[in-house]
């Protein structure tokens, strides 16, 4: 309750105020007006330059959107970053390597990454283990997996023959495609694959019956399991589609890399939450939504590009990270 | 209770023998394999996460292949300083007849390496140093030189001026200054500037991202410098989804066979400098140290450039300074 | 009694963003009194009981402690003036030891603020004494049961020398003769000099225990004076504002056929294998009937109506039949599917979902009728959610409000309505009441006599023998898990029940 003494004329402010989509907008808003500030010789007047973090920006986002339908359950995915660089790893095998026609090699990569999440789901839901230590566990096992499964090296369109030499590919036509800028070299194709996962997940939230759940069971377990919701059926697809998009990042990231790396997306599982966080989606579960995700991945999108266009240093750019999350989570919650 | 414990024992000093036995009529039965495999050499590998260390694996591998009475047992210590003074600890537990070891740290692995120094087992360090003398030999490139080499070939192929991106690994590791300060004594004197220089932590998503950055910002880049060659494929990505990279030179270091000397081939790379792995070196000095031949304490590796024209003829080795 | 009083506020007024909560209230509490603060949910019992603890500061008006105007700025201050207030959800530290719960905050602590042990160890068993209560000073706190908890949470107020005790519907959770129990100690501390301010809900409370009486209506004093002077119409009169002809409305009770038949129904405890929650329980219930469940607390009541309602998978033995058909639910998923639906004693807990908005905590039970084919079909969600809001008077300023703003009595309004939309055969509730001011329960008494007459069977559990007594057509009695005696209506009184309850024969 809000217990000091606005008087009517603070009321509509104050409802302006309480609204977490209103709210994280505002945070993109303060960290845009630094990059206007501070726009490295007319850089960050540039559409190129918003282009460029609009792609950089989707990979990240699409772990998030994912991330974004766990944390509304109540839960946390650890795993998303080593599915990403497993799925990597596959789609490398499958395209470059094996040169599988993208119909195949799509299909097997997505699935691979929806089954990793499944046996997360699977133990969270069945064995009522904490998500936190079960996904960590799918984190180093699935990191694990993608070392084995490419013996270590990055899979790319140099394949090494029987006598020591190297054959040297070119990557396939949909790989370049992914790669690629449409709309006249205006936005990238990882861009609008990110808008169109963020797409599903509104779908999914809010328009059909499975998200009413998953908000069911973030804001109260115990009283959704009584209601009649399927509790654990709910966790097992969240945590399958978190994989599902871990994958699709992974394909993502293959693709801009043109190379099959498996060590790619080490750490990336930070950067999803601090998305999904920043964004205004409660970790504790029950509240929060896409567009917020949306909003936040565009905050730390700008935040990075801002940094990186003025050449920070690496020390210092750590360091106004860590203090523009900070300010950006307080602007957002001052009001509670 | 005493009568227990001797007959216990002596139960088990019987077994002891009648294993021992077992064993040395297995020896006999099988002559040929031990006289085969006459040496054990430990590998404490620090850390496999980096292709670079994978190939000096593969190279010690393929080395010792050829010599049928080397049998190499590899460890990764998973970049844990800790773990890998244990893997130390453990070979020289075990008693193998040689120890090569590419060091996390130098401090903390200095007293193990000295320890089984000390205990007759003769110790190759690969790559990075330990601290004092308490080792057998040191096999290792020289980042700066590379580096410095790298500074005049960009110098000379670009005709003494030019605007350079440089792209840094990680600027917290010896590495990675050794590797900027070089390129800078390269250039010195010269009109050749920095205009743009970021830290990409050897990834190459993060070079991608700081090219496009650099980019944005300039209109006229003349040569891309990057630590590691995956850095110089990012930035190359970046300049090609630009439309520019037809523009610019890419010059990164490493050279491993499927990645720097891949690129160039595949002509994205204008150069890409070696820094070798020792691994195979690391070998010849072994088998020389286990026949009692006498080495040098130190030995710098030379190192090859890699470049468009002279890839097929297996680069060119770099003029001692 | 004292001439001047203990404590005296006056022309107390509070806002809350302009919107008035308390206007012109004068409250007085001498030494020696149980003073009775009575009114609906919202009424601003629980603001003027706030500013009285030091929660707020900023009000207007004046409070008087021994005659000195006092304003404190924190609840730590009012500690120290001697009032301290016992919340309606406990606030021990369950994982804390007793004695450490009696002195958390006020450790009696040497040089270097080394604990005193032995010193705070006598002093609690001389405030539990008091109580007349022996526990073991060093068990967890949590670990006992909630009656006794409260009984500590009093000791932890004696051991602060508080003066004034608020006590915020203490008995809610109570069973009666923990209720006894705890008006015996509230007459001892009367008798001590202490004032005492009673919130309850219950009116034969009131007049049992409080000398004075004060009703909040709107934020406003609606009547004050002494209990005998203010006879229940009176007073239900002053707390409505409206006339309710009775506490209780008739009930009329047509027996359909039988729906519910529970023949040898046992579990055993989860967590303590050698213990039967349910003991060879067999009954049946029909269509249109309310069956009251009455019982000690840990008689197994609630126990019975979880297990029908599958809470504890496959782990019930016995035979039960829906409609002559056999019910085995192995989830509430499954029970809710065939009929059923359970309204659990513990709203928060396991009732609200907090952050889903009014609408969507309605609909969820049935989410399934909105969304055939998976895709939410917004216009009939709202459309049924609204009108089963009507039906049930629930008050809100928006349907997208998020539940948690509600007051208590409509967030039990809209946990039955989620349930009303399953369709329902049989209505399994536990404590619908509990929480819930007068003017709501009379509507939610009105509520089942509609749902019965439309054919639904109720099983009702609730601690207040006057509810069960007026509103159960049978009553069942359990103790220990077993059945104890089943009382038509009329053949009931609460000696006959008590005593079954308690074991007696």
């Amino acid at each position: 309750m809000n217990a000091d003494g606005h008087k009517s004329a603070g009321l509509s402010f104050r409802l302006w105020w309480t609204h977490p989509g209103l709210r994280a907008l505002a945070a993109l808003l303060l960290v845009v007006v630094i990059g206007l500030v501070f726009n490295a010789e007319g850089a960050f007047f540039k559409w190129a330059t918003h282009r460029d973090l609009l792609r950089q920006v989707a990979v990240f986002g699409i772990l998030a959107c994912g991330m974004t339908l766990v944390i509304i359950s109540a839960g946390i995915d650890l795993a998303v970053g080593s599915i990403l660089g497993l799925s990597a790893v596959f789609f490398a095998l499958f395209s470059l390597r094996w040169g599988w026609s993208p119909f195949l090699a799509v299909p097997a990569t997505l699935l691979a990454g929806a089954l990793c999440g499944a046996a997360s789901g699977g133990l969270i839901a069945r064995l009522r283990l904490q998500p936190f230590i079960v996904t960590l566990a799918m984190m180093v096992f699935a990191r694990g997996l993608a070392k084995w499964v490419s013996g270590g090296q990055k899979i790319s369109t140099a394949v090494e023959l029987a006598d020591g030499t190297y054959r040297y590919g070119e990557a396939p036509p949909f790989i370049e495609f992914l790669n690629a800028k449409v709309l006249a070299d205006n936005v990238a194709v990882v861009t609008l694959i990110f808008l169109a996962c963020g797409f599903c997940c509104w779908l999914l939230l809010a328009k059909l019956r499975w998200g009413r759940y998953l908000y069911a069971i973030g804001g109260n377990e115990e009283a959704a399991r009584l209601s009649g919701v399927p509790v654990g059926g709910m966790k097992l697809l969240a945590y399958a589609l978190s994989g599902l998009f871990s994958a699709v990042a992974g394909i993502c990231q293959m693709a801009q890399e043109i190379q099959g790396d498996p060590e790619a997306g080490a750490g990336y599982e930070l950067s999803a939450i601090a998305i999904v966080v920043i964004g205004g989606t409660a970790l504790m579960g029950g509240r929060g939504g896409i567009g917020l995700t949306l909003l936040g991945a565009l905050t730390i999108g700008y935040l990075e590009k801002i940094l990186s266009i003025n050449a920070v240093g690496e020390a210092a750019r750590l360091m106004l990270t860590g203090l523009i999350v900070v300010s950006a989570v307080i602007f957002q919650h001052r009001r509670k | 209770m005493n009568i227990k414990i001797i007959t216990g024992g002596a139960v088990l000093l019987l077994g002891l023998g009648l294993g021992e036995r077992a064993l040395a009529q297995q020896r006999q039965a099988t002559p040929q394999r031990y006289a085969q495999a006459s040496w054990t050499i430990g590998m404490s590998q620090c850390n496999l996460g980096e292709p670079w260390r994978v190939q000096m694996n593969a190279d010690i591998r393929k080395a010792a292949e050829e010599h049928p009475e080397l049998s190499v047992v590899f460890k990764d210590a998973q970049n844990d300083t800790l773990k890998q003074r244990a893997h130390i600890e453990e070979f020289v537990g075990a008693g193998v007849d040689l120890l090569i070891v590419s060091p996390k740290e130098a401090a903390p692995l200095t007293a193990p390496v000295a320890a089984a120094f000390q205990k007759n087992i003769p110790v190759i360090v690969l790559d990075r140093k330990v601290l004092g003398e308490q080792y057998t030999c040191f096999i290792g490139a020289d980042n700066r030189k590379i580096a410095r080499a790298a500074g005049r070939w960009a110098l000379k192929t670009l005709g003494g001026k030019g605007r350079v991106v440089e792209l840094k690994g990680l600027m917290t590791s010896t590495p990675g200054q050794d590797r900027n300060v070089g390129f800078r004594e390269g250039i010195q004197g010269s009109a050749m500037q920095v205009i743009f220089e970021a830290d990409m932590k050897w990834l190459e998503p993060n070079a991608r991202r700081e090219m496009e950055s650099a980019l944005a910002r300039f209109a006229e880049i003349n040569l891309v410098y990057a630590h590691n060659d995956p850095g110089a494929h990012g930035a190359y990505l970046a300049a090609k989804a630009a439309g520019r990279e037809k523009n610019m030179l890419f010059v990164g270091i490493d050279a491993l066979p499927h990645e720097g000397q891949a690129y160039v081939r595949q002509g994205i790379l204008a150069a890409s400098f070696e820094y070798p792995t020792g691994g195979s070196e690391a070998i010849a000095t072994a088998l020389k140290i286990l026949n009692g031949q006498k080495v040098a304490q130190h030995l710098t590796l030379p190192s090859r450039v890699f470049t468009r024209e002279n890839i097929d003829q297996g680069g060119a080795w770099l003029p001692n300074e | 009694m004292t001439q001047v009083p203990l404590l005296s506020m006056q022309t107390i007024g509070k806002s809350f963003g302009g919107l008035s909560v308390l206007a012109q209230v004068a409250f007085e509490l001498y030494g020696g009194e149980v003073h009775v603060l009575a009114g609906e949910n919202g009424a601003g019992k629980s603001t003027l009981m706030k500013i009285l603890a030091g929660v707020y500061s900023d009000y207007e008006g004046r409070v008087l402690l021994d005659g000195r105007e006092s304003r404190w700025a924190s609840p730590q201050q009012a500690a120290a003036r001697g009032v301290a207030m016992i919340h309606q959800e406990l606030s021990l530290i369950p994982e804390l030891s007793v004695v450490d719960n009696i002195f958390l905050g006020r450790e009696h602590c040497g040089a270097l603020g080394w604990l005193k042990p032995q010193r705070q160890r006598q002093e609690a068993r001389q405030r539990l004494n008091q109580l007349d209560l022996d526990l073991d000073l060093n068990h967890p706190a949590g670990e006992y049961p909630l009656a006794i908890q409260q009984l500590i949470e009093i000791a932890k107020a004696l051991a602060a020398q508080a003066r004034i005790l608020i006590m915020d519907e203490p008995t809610s959770a109570l069973n009666e003769p923990e209720i006894q129990r705890l008006f015996a100690i509230i007459r001892s501390l009367r008798q001590q000099g202490c004032g005492i301010v009673f919130i309850t809900h219950k009116l034969e409370e009131m007049y049992q225990i409080g000398d004075r009486l004060t009703v909040l209506r709107d934020g406003r004093v609606a009547a004050a004076g002494r209990c005998s002077d203010l006879p229940p119409a009176a007073l239900l009169r002053a707390l409505v504002g409206r006339d309710l002809n009775q506490q209780f409305p008739a009930r009329r009770f047509h027996p359909g056929p039988l729906r519910l038949q529970v023949e040898n129904l046992s579990l055993t405890d989860p967590t303590n294998p050698g213990r039967r929650l349910l003991d060879r329980v067999s009954f049946g219930a029909h269509s249109g009937e309310i069956l009251g469940l009455a019982g000690l607390q840990g008689c197994g009541a609630s126990e019975l109506l979880q297990a029908l309602f599958g809470v504890y998978g496959l782990a019930p033995t016995g035979q039960v039949r829906l409609d002559g058909q056999p019910l085995r639910p192995y989830s509430p998923r499954h029970a809710l599917a065939q009929g059923m639906a359970f309204l659990s004693n513990d709203r928060q807990a396991h009732g609200l979902i907090s952050g889903l908005s009014v609408v969507h905590n309605i609909t969820l039970s049935a989410l399934g009728f909105y969304s055939p084919g998976l895709w939410l079909r917004p216009r009939q969600e709202w459309a049924a959610a609204l009108s089963s809001a009507e039906k049930l008077r629930i008050q809100m300023r928006s349907p997208c409000q998020e539940v948690q703003e509600l007051s208590g009595g409509n967030q039990q309004k809209v946990l039955l309505a989620r349930w009303l939309e399953t369709k329902p055969k049989v209505l399994l509730l536990d404590e619908p009441t509990r929480g819930v001011d007068v003017g709501a329960k009379h509507d939610l008494y009105e509520l089942m006599n509609q749902w019965t007459a439309a054919g639904i069977t109720i099983m009702l559990i609730t601690s207040e023998l006057p509810e069960l007594l007026a509103m159960a057509d049978r009553i069942m009695v359990l103790h220990r898990g077993q059945m104890a005696g089943v009382y038509a209506r009329g053949q009931a009184t609460p000696e006959l029940v008590l005593r079954a309850a308690m074991g007696g024969s």
